[in-house]
């Protein structure tokens, strides 16, 4: 007996090491061949009865489940809004065009892209009221994961991909949701942990890497996106760049040359960070295959570059060189009225530490330094939207101006640009009128379990928040809308 | 927000970094930066595209991206 323990002890050792050399074995398959029409892209979505005219991007945020059980909420409510368009009545939620996320926010985004209307019988009991946290906890700790999170190139969100892939979104990748051909283009993002910048689940990225999308889990995008810093790790992408005859968009060498002249960082930005992923050792033999100069690609949680999930839309509303540029769209006249609702998790829970004369400690400090930067940024971003809304609007106030003092027609020999009615709504938990609510829902903690009775309340106030929004009301008026209380018809 | 007026004698579709953007005599927002124009449909225009910095633009006063009509 006594030399049995050893023994076995011993093959457990020789059983972690076997797994800890295992090799690195990608979630993301290469593409044969960069094909620009075909894998999940806004332009090969089919409209159906959902036409641009009338332009819905809503972005949900970080924030674990309070953020999740949140856009849940605002998602019900935009299904049972009811308006007027073109003489049908139709649910608002079968307008929206875009969903943009982050981490918590993309546990519903990518389950609504998954399985349509079906979100609203399922995913509750599927994601919303379950202990994630504990379960995952559980596998973490669990002798049976040991080997497996012993390997250099496994990692806890490698073991939280496979729990979403198995009780939440059942091994679906995306060919599942590209096959279902249709709106709204959901974009679920994380961060590239080396640029620093934000990385959206969508085939114009992979094909970056000359890999398919369409052979990624849902729960891998999905685990990238909700890599929370710290209690879990990033997820590995290999990068097969070089491989797929992928050639870069015309701007992007244009806006690369511009940086030296300062004419647009963010546009220059965006293009070196294409070439950054996509570029190749220059002097491999010719007959050699290409090799990528970052072979694989590191990817953490959403929020550290943008924890509300904005940044994407607002380069889509502000640029034509964009995969998915609504500019583009308002130059061709298909947009008439544009809706960007903004469900933002973020809280705020009171830290206590202004009540004593003690130096704040080193948690206390770090946790400063990581969350504020990331506060004032949303904040910063949300200016940007207010900003871009204001100058559309501006344009339209300097020709009205310009033409009431010339007493003529201002726009320049040709016609004005195309009008467009701006909607920026925004749901968060700054705007619940009654402090005492507000307080609670500002305190609620990051995690990946919630009790019921929170996660009701959060579907709850998503709903009201919604409904009391000036511009929510002000898009519901033009629409001839009605967002009913909850349990009523309108 | 730049705003450039791509101007041709009729009616064409614009091109913009070779995506159909909006059409000929009629203003157009584009990001600041340098962007080439091209137009739609037939050849008979000149130049066959045109390279510009757009920059420091206003909604009262666009760049104007001139093409002129081929000369037969």
């Amino acid at each position: 007996m006594r030399t049995g323990i050893p023994a076995r002890l011993a093959c457990a050792c020789i059983a972690l090491l076997l797994c800890a050399c295992t090799g690195f074995a990608p979630g993301n398959p290469p593409l044969a061949l960069y094909q620009p029409g075909a894998g999940y892209r806004f332009e090969t979505l089919a409209q159906e009865d959902n036409p641009d005219e009338l332009f819905v991007i809503v972005s949900f945020s970080g924030g674990g489940t309070r953020a999740a059980a949140l856009a849940y909420g605002v998602l019900e409510a935009l299904r049972d809004t009811r308006i007027s368009w073109h003489g049908h009545r139709k649910a608002l939620l079968d307008e929206v065009d875009v969903i943009a996320s982050i981490s918590g926010g993309s546990f519903p985004a990518a389950y609504y892209a998954l399985h349509g209307a079906k979100i609203f019988d399922e995913f509750p009991q599927r994601f919303l009221y379950r202990p994630v946290q504990s379960e995952l906890l559980h596998r973490a700790l669990s002798p049976a994961s040991w080997p497996k999170l012993a390997s250099p190139d496994y990692g806890r969100s490698d073991l939280a991909a496979q729990y979403y892939d198995r009780e939440v979104f059942g091994g679906a990748t995306y060919a599942e949701v590209i096959a279902n051909q249709r709106r709204p283009f959901v974009v679920l993002n994380a961060t590239d942990m080396s640029s620093g910048a934000q990385f959206p689940f969508i085939q114009d990225q992979f094909d970056l890497l000359c890999s398919d999308l369409a052979g990624v889990t849902l729960a891998r995008a999905v685990a990238s996106s909700s890599a929370f810093p710290g209690g879990l790790t990033a997820l590995t992408f290999r990068n097969y760049a070089g491989s797929c005859g992928y050639r870069q968009p015309s701007w992007v060498q244009l806006a690369a040359e511009d940086h030296a002249l300062r004419a647009n960082r963010a546009r220059s930005a965006r293009a070196q960070n294409r070439l950054s992923l996509a570029a190749t050792e220059p002097d491999a033999e010719p007959t050699a295959p290409p090799r990528p100069l970052r072979p694989y690609i590191h990817l953490t949680d959403g929020g550290v570059a943008d924890n509300i999930g904005l940044r994407g839309p607002l380069d889509a509303i502000g640029s034509v060189n964009h995969p998915w540029s609504v500019l583009r769209l308002m130059n061709n006249r298909s947009i008439a009225k544009l809706a960007v609702i903004v469900v933002n998790a973020a809280t705020h829970p009171p830290s206590g530490r202004d009540q004593s004369a003690r130096v704040p400690g080193l948690i206390d400090t770090l946790k400063t330094a990581a969350d504020v930067p990331l506060d004032n940024y949303s904040a910063d971003t949300l200016d940007l939207l207010a900003a871009a809304v204001n100058q559309f609007n501006e344009e339209a106030r300097l020709l009205e101006a310009c033409a009431r003092i010339a007493g003529t027609r201002c726009a320049p020999d040709g016609g004005a640009p195309h009008r467009v009615e701006l909607y920026p709504v925004e749901v968060a938990f700054d705007y619940i009128a009654a402090e005492e609510d507000r307080a609670w829902f500002k305190n609620l903690p990051t995690s990946l379990e919630l009790p019921r009775e929170s996660v009701d309340r959060l579907r709850s106030v998503g709903r009201r928040l919604l409904a009391e929004d000036p511009k929510f009301q002000a898009l519901l008026k033009t629409l001839q809308g009605c967002l009913p209380a909850l349990g009523a018809t309108c | 927000m730049e705003y450039v007026i791509v101007s041709f004698p009729t009616d064409r579709l614009v091109y913009i970094d070779g995506e159909q953007n909006g059409r000929t005599n009629e203003v157009l927002r584009v990001d600041a930066g340098t962007h080439v124009f091209e137009l739609g449909n037939l050849d008979n225009f000149q130049p066959a595209q045109r390279k510009l910095l757009v920059q420091d633009t206003s909604v009262l006063a666009p760049l104007d991206v001139a093409f002129f009509r081929k000369e037969a």
